[in-house]
């Protein structure tokens, strides 16, 4: 595990008080606790990666946490290419493609944005700040309906850019920004830039860019989650199929197979739990991978002073 | 133009993007939800007729009903594994608690309809790691479980797996900020570990656990995707009105009464709407005042 190529923060120098055999002991319980509760978090994801490689028979008779055989999982990706003539591709591609178009458009209003917001004073400066942060703790889910009505409006309902654009306005990411920027870029800086003539755009680009590194990789992060994640918005506005993402794509999976309810007969299909499985894994496999490159940043604290402000 | 001029337009061509999203995609579908909730389903006013045909609907008190009942299990859970489980691995330290808090936060990674449909297999028996579990609670199939009060049960198990793993990052990071001195001085004093943890560490992490306990209600009062997806397999067991969302949904796509829908979702957005003026009002969020530089 990549755990340990972070220093650990210093222990906590009060564990060791007490007397020595209680001190074991609370240390052995504490351990106990950490562990059990540890497992019970992983076994469910361990479930997920190991069940693909399994026959349906072998599954349903409780051959869970064991890795089955590379003939099965081939077995089990053909089946599920039958789904649709290879529609779960459709889907990837189609999460990848929003995902990254929103991580970009993303990026390129909220940095601008938190660097005018950290170095500058100007009026309407705390309006804006108000009103990121009141539509930052709204969850989106409360807007879906009136964007709906929105995009119908704007005659964009059933395409790309009506999942792409609201995905991509990501207040949290212009706060972080903001907060890295007003923390870690004196404004003397760029105070000195102007003396040596440069232009408020120069200065960004030379300064503010390259020195906001850190908050541009964390905005991207957690807009990437959040746009792979995104469900009830393209549950909303797609009506087609063909441009569904991986998340509403797996609905449509659970519900026209008897992947997950046996007593779905109506299917002539191969898709059983071990297919529904893979496709789950599909699914989830790009944010568990990002999840664990990301994790050394997020234990070095930056979403903690993030969130705490 | 001269250089102090410059000065006061760039941050406006700076924000100009962001504006232009902050304006589409937030402020302009409030106002629009707010006009509709006021129409006919023919665009003739309707005065307050959508918002009292909601509040009237027989429906919307089993939704709310639903809705209540699983933040009242959730979210104690939440402040019950977020708290517990971070003190613990702050006061044990080392390996075993490094490794820990790296196995409850991947779960994360497993959101939405993946978090649905993998929970419907853990939850199946016979195909189940977690089946002797199960069969010890009585449950024997997918059906016994989501059926009457079950459902809540389950929504919980599942946001809280996805959810805690990132906020014990979040406390932990915080319990790394109290001050070296302040402990040093407990120990000094002859405090032992528990009496630390519940006099200096506890009091220290209450601005996160809040802000915690607040994002989860405004989150969990949204609830949509997990009864949806669970429906998608089990329909008779799951109401297609479940949640208040889902009723929202049900107005406007069942119903095709959109003034309904938008009075049911500005409801709700108000109730998201206090807790987040709530939120700024109780924490500094804004840093302004401690600006470096």
């Amino acid at each position: 595990m990549t755990s340990d190529s972070v220093p650990e923060p210093r222990a906590d120098m009060t564990a060791g008080t007490g007397p020595p055999l209680r001190r074991r002991a609370s240390a052995v319980i504490g351990a106990t606790v950490m562990l059990v509760s540890a497992a019970a978090f992983v076994i469910p994801l361990l479930w997920l990666v190991l069940a693909p490689t399994h026959t349906r028979e072998r599954l349903t008779a409780g051959a869970s946490l064991t890795f089955g055989s590379v003939a099965d999982l081939g077995r089990a990706w053909s089946n599920l290419m039958t789904f649709g003539d290879g529609l779960v591709l459709d889907w990837l591609a189609n999460s990848i493609g929003y995902s990254v178009a929103a991580v970009i458009l993303a990026l390129l209003m909220a940095v601008p944005a938190g660097y005018a917001l950290a170095m500058y004073d100007f009026p309407g400066r705390r309006a804006v700040l108000n009103a990121t942060l009141v539509t930052m703790i709204i969850p989106q889910a409360a807007l879906i309906l009136p964007l709906y009505l929105e995009m119908v409006g704007l005659q964009l309902i059933d395409t790309v850019w009506s999942v792409v654009l609201p995905s991509a306005f990501f207040p949290f990411g212009v706060y972080l920004t903001y907060l890295y920027y007003n923390d870690n870029l004196p404004r003397s800086l760029i105070e000195a830039a102007r003396m040596d003539g440069a232009s408020e755009w120069r200065a960004f680009v030379s300064l503010g860019l390259p020195l906001g590194r850190p908050a541009l990789g964390l905005t991207g992060f957690f807009c990437f989650v959040q746009a792979w994640n995104q469900y009830f918005l393209p549950f909303v506005m797609l009506a087609d199929d063909s441009k569904y993402n991986l998340q509403l794509g797996l609905q449509t999976l659970i519900s026209s197979t008897a992947a997950v309810n046996p007593s779905y007969g109506a299917t002539i299909l191969p898709i059983h739990q071990p297919e529904a499985a893979l496709a789950g894994l599909v699914t989830v496999g790009p944010i568990l991978v990002i999840f664990l490159v990301a994790q050394r940043y997020l234990r070095a604290g930056q979403l903690g002073g993030a969130v705490k402000g | 133009m001269t250089e102090p001029r410059r000065r006061h337009v760039a941050p406006y061509l700076f924000l100009a993007p962001y504006l232009v999203f902050l304006l589409m995609f937030g402020v302009v579908p409030a106002v629009y939800a707010v006009g509709i909730s006021f129409e006919t389903p023919d665009a003739a006013f309707a005065g307050l007729e959508n918002w009292a045909a909601v509040l009237t609907d027989a429906r919307l008190l089993p939704s709310a009903r639903n809705v209540v009942t699983y933040l009242g299990m959730w979210l104690p859970t939440m402040l019950l594994f977020v708290t517990g489980l971070s003190l613990l691995a702050h006061h044990h330290g080392g390996r075993i608690s490094a490794a820990s808090r790296f196995a409850w936060y991947l779960p994360g990674a497993v959101t939405g309809a993946a978090a649905a449909l993998l929970w419907l297999f853990m939850l199946s028996p016979g195909i189940s790691p977690f089946s002797p579990l199960l069969r010890l609670a009585g449950v024997s199939s997918g059906t016994d479980l989501l059926g009457g009060q079950g459902l809540p049960v389950v929504l919980t198990v599942m946001a809280t797996m996805v959810t805690a793993g990132g906020w014990i990052v979040v406390v932990y990071a915080a319990l790394n900020t109290v001050p070296g001195e302040i402990l040093e001085a407990a120990r000094v004093d002859g405090a032992n570990g528990w009496q630390v943890t519940m006099r200096i560490k506890a009091p220290h992490i209450r601005p996160q656990l809040a802000l915690m306990l607040i994002s989860s209600f405004a989150y969990g009062t949204q609830i949509f995707v997990e009864p949806q997806v669970l429906r998608s397999a089990f329909t008779s067991q799951v109401s297609e009105t479940w949640s208040l969302n889902q009723l929202a949904y049900f107005f406007a796509t069942q119903r095709g009464n959109f003034g309904m829908a938008a009075a049911l979702s500005l409801m709700l957005l108000g109730v998201g709407l206090l807790v987040a003026v709530f939120v700024i009002a109780r924490t500094d969020l804004y840093a302004t005042g401690s600006r470096k530089g």
